[in-house]
């Protein structure tokens, strides 16, 4: 059980991760994601149950004594040290002398690509700098873990992806294990070998990305993983239904999404939203066909 | 139009009064100046002055930012309870302390131990670290919250740092300006301390110096003399305040989720002893004094009588308190609009000149004011408020900038284009989220004049005494059950206007 003070956030939680894979942890904010990796750090000590760390029980074990490199959302970075000393700092104290911690950290900007930000302070950088520099320092601790703290919540779309696209390559050189917290669904089935839906005070859903997407447990689970629609006491995701086909429906709503476009389509039995390639071809208002091809029936108590 | 409104007010409060101190000081010439800083009574008192700030501001700092680093955790209560000793007044810390662990207090009298060396200097460096350590803390603490996010620590701490090498490696740095601003805060308010060394006693200093030569003494070269020290003082302090105020400013913007870094901390049980000791026990002291047929007995039931009340209550008592509470109220309610006035004018200069006046030794400004509106106003209740007025202004600025500075560039002008006349605009959407700031700037005034005692022990005359000169004059006068008395009354409604407010401000922010 994971708390902040007497309060608890989080109970229930059994996951097990094996090396070099990556979880996601999905969840809206307050589900306890971020506890629930300070736990795994050290930052915070578990109301009840234990952390284990490469098969080791972590409890009272200092934070700067486990294994873990963690990139936060605000970046962290020291305002007082540059790019280059901030990279050198977790290989000092690892016990490397100043110059070869500083060519350890010179020779992982340049894999990054960053070099030319060494003498730079974080003040000086751009957001998407700052993350590429949060997430060096991360890998110079050569950790067993990295905890990603939704390291891509204050970027732009573009810089979004050029991040968690650097994130993937230097995790796949690695043979870490990470936990990647996020509310942001499209980033957790991308990234993620496992998925744990975190919502209610505990885990709604351990899967696959597939998993998690294709068979959601809940209405809930189902809207924090994609796009969902609740038709006829079922759940239906847009791209399980296609325009065409023998069943009517009046189009109630059209938003371009640029490669597809949704329809929000009226039938006598509900609402249901049905995704199409390519440009609208269908105005509000106008009588349409359509096709259902997969869809879960909620059970009733969970309706 | 309201620029120049302020600089008539501050030339008038502050400028006109340095200028005569310099005037008549200046009149002696330069070598009688210092001749008299080389003398051997005034180069003591400076001398002192200087030692007492300097150590004063080493420890007062040092175990500030001990409590700053150890408490981020700590409950509300634990932390209103370390700052207890700048809420209760200067003269009653000194006399709890002298009460509770001097010779024949009531350590002495239960267990027969006592602080040695109180009633001197180490007692005096020990009282005034016992009120800066707040000031420091309060500083401190600003500064952790605003500059050193939970986050940077963690990440050290992920990093492989211990608790030691973040210390040093990212907390220390990052509070290089904090802990400037702590230390300047806490050496001006020692140079201008002057209760504390007047309770204790045996070693001068420049406040009690000033304070000895023009109330017994009626030596008219004695006051001239003490000009040239009081303008030296206010140089010194302006000096270091001026450069101190034009390096701090920066600040980084706070991510993070809050909370402990790692775990909490087991050392909140020796701050509790700690503050049972600085502040609890000398109070309880106080108040079984005041309520004790006669010292020496012990604060049993047996013994208990509202005699010292009484007594402390016969004579000019009454008209001060009454007279104390006016002048704390008219100051919190005119400091509070003019401040309001400088903040609206966003002129970041005359928040430096404020801070400078603030730190104008309270000796000096009642010195100079004495000379520049003696005639005017005599000694009469208003030289007071003036000298008030220039002292507090700093005090009641500081919390309504913060709290402006927390709004919004785009409220007026969101209110504006719904509608709003501009004097609406600011009555409906400025006021309403910055009344807690402005109760703050209002309660701290009205706090800090209420217990105010170095410059209108200087300036009261017949007729005006403050509240607090006659607690002094009583203390003096030997009278320990009425100065007790006359201590409870002093610091009981106002820390509990001071928590009243801190509990307003809490319920308000959350």
């Amino acid at each position: 059980m994971l708390g902040h003070g007497s309060a608890p956030v989080l109970s229930g939680l059994n996951l097990t991760l094996p090396p070099g894979r990556t979880l996601a942890l999905l969840g809206p904010s307050g589900s306890g994601k971020t506890t629930l990796l300070h736990a795994i750090a050290g930052f915070v000590t578990p109301m009840s149950g234990s952390v284990l760390l490469g098969g080791r029980d972590v409890h009272g074990v200092p934070p700067e004594r486990r294994a873990v490199g963690v990139v936060f959302q605000s970046c962290a970075l020291w305002p007082h040290l540059t790019v280059l000393d901030t990279v050198a700092y977790p290989l000092r104290r690892a016990g490397a002398s100043g110059g070869v911690a500083r060519d350890q950290a010179a020779e992982l900007l340049s894999r990054l690509k960053i070099s030319s930000l060494a003498a730079r302070k974080p003040a000086e950088l751009s957001g998407g700098e700052q993350q590429r520099v949060a997430l060096a320092r991360a890998l110079a601790r050569r950790p067993d873990v990295f905890l990603f703290d939704e390291p891509t919540a204050h970027l732009d779309a573009h810089l979004r992806t050029v991040v968690l696209d650097e994130i993937a390559r230097q995790r796949g050189e690695g043979g870490a294990a990470a936990v990647y917290a996020t509310h942001d669904a499209t980033e957790a089935l991308a990234i993620a070998d496992l998925v744990a839906v975190l919502h209610g005070g505990g885990l709604a859903q351990l899967g696959t990305p597939e998993e998690v997407y294709a068979a959601p447990v809940d209405e809930q689970v189902a809207r924090l993983t994609g796009p969902v629609s609740v038709f006829d006491g079922a759940l239906v995701r847009p791209d399980w239904a296609c325009l065409g086909g023998p069943l009517t429906a009046t189009v109630a709503e059209v938003r371009f999404r640029g490669p597809h476009t949704d329809y929000l389509l009226s039938t006598p039995r509900g609402c249901v939203l049905v995704r199409s390639a390519g440009p609208p071809e269908h105005e509000p208002g106008a009588s349409v066909g359509w096709t259902l091809s997969r869809r879960v029936t909620l059970s009733p108590e969970v309706r | 139009m309201r620029t120049a409104l302020v600089l008539v007010l501050l030339a008038a409060l502050v400028g006109a009064p340095l200028v005569a101190l310099a005037r008549v000081a200046g009149e002696r010439g330069w070598s009688a100046a210092f001749d008299t800083l080389t003398s051997l009574e005034t180069g003591t008192a400076v001398r002192n002055t200087l030692v007492l700030a300097v150590v004063v501001t080493v420890l007062g700092c040092a175990c500030g930012t001990a409590v700053a680093l150890t408490t981020r955790d700590a409950g509300r209560w634990l932390r209103l309870a370390l700052l207890l000793p700048v809420l209760v007044p200067e003269f009653v810390l000194g006399f709890g302390w002298s009460q509770a662990y001097g010779p024949s207090g009531f350590a002495d009298d239960l267990l027969g131990v006592e602080v040695p060396g109180l009633l001197g200097p180490v007692g005096i460096v020990l009282v005034l670290t016992v009120h800066a350590v707040p000031l420091a803390y309060l500083a401190v603490a600003a500064g952790l919250a605003v500059r050193a996010e939970p986050d940077l620590e963690r990440a050290a701490r992920a990093s492989g740092a211990g608790p030691f090498v973040v210390l040093q490696t990212v907390l220390l740095p990052l509070l290089r300006l904090p802990l400037l601003a702590a230390g300047v805060l806490v050496f001006v308010t020692t140079v201008n301390s002057f209760a504390i060394p007047q309770v204790l006693g045996g070693y001068p200093t420049m406040t009690t110096l000033v304070y000895a030569d023009l109330n017994l003494s009626a030596d008219p070269d004695a006051f001239g003399q003490l000009t040239t020290v009081a303008l030296a003082m206010a140089a010194l302090v302006l000096v270091v305040v001026g450069l101190a105020d034009t390096v701090l400013g920066s600040s980084v913007v706070r991510t993070g989720t809050p909370g402990a870094v790692a775990g909490r901390s087991r050392r909140h049980w020796f701050l509790g002893a700690y503050t049972v000791f600085a502040i609890g026990l000398p109070m309880l002291v106080v108040l079984g004094v005041s309520i004790t047929r006669g010292p020496g007995l012990a604060p049993v039931p047996a013994n208990w009588t509202l005699a010292n009340y009484v007594t402390a209550f016969a004579g000019p008592t009454w008209p001060a308190l009454l007279r104390t509470l006016l002048l704390a109220v008219l100051a919190a309610a005119i400091l509070t609009v003019l401040s309001g006035l400088v903040v609206s004018l966003r002129r970041p200069v005359l928040g430096t000149v404020l801070t400078l006046c603030f730190a104008v030794p309270g000796s000096a400004l009642a010195v100079g004011t004495l000379i520049a509106y003696g005639r005017l106003l005599g000694t009469s209740a208003a030289i007071i408020l003036v000298v008030y007025l220039a002292k507090l202004w700093a005090v009641a600025y500081r919390p309504v900038l913060a709290g402006v500075d927390r709004l919004g560039a785009d409220l007026v002008p969101a209110a504006r284009s719904s509608g709003a006349r501009p004097f609406t605009a600011v009555r409906t959407v400025v006021l309403p989220p910055l009344s807690t700031a402005l109760a703050t700037a209002a309660g701290l005034v009205f706090v800090l004049a209420s217990h105010e005692l170095t410059m209108s022990s200087i300036l009261y005359g017949p007729g005006s005494q403050t509240f607090a000169v006659v607690v002094l004059n009583q203390q003096q006068l030997g009278d320990v059950g009425a100065s007790a008395a006359l201590s409870v009354v002093l610091t009981a409604p106002l820390a509990l206007l001071a928590v009243l407010l801190l509990r307003g401000a809490r319920a308000r922010t959350s």
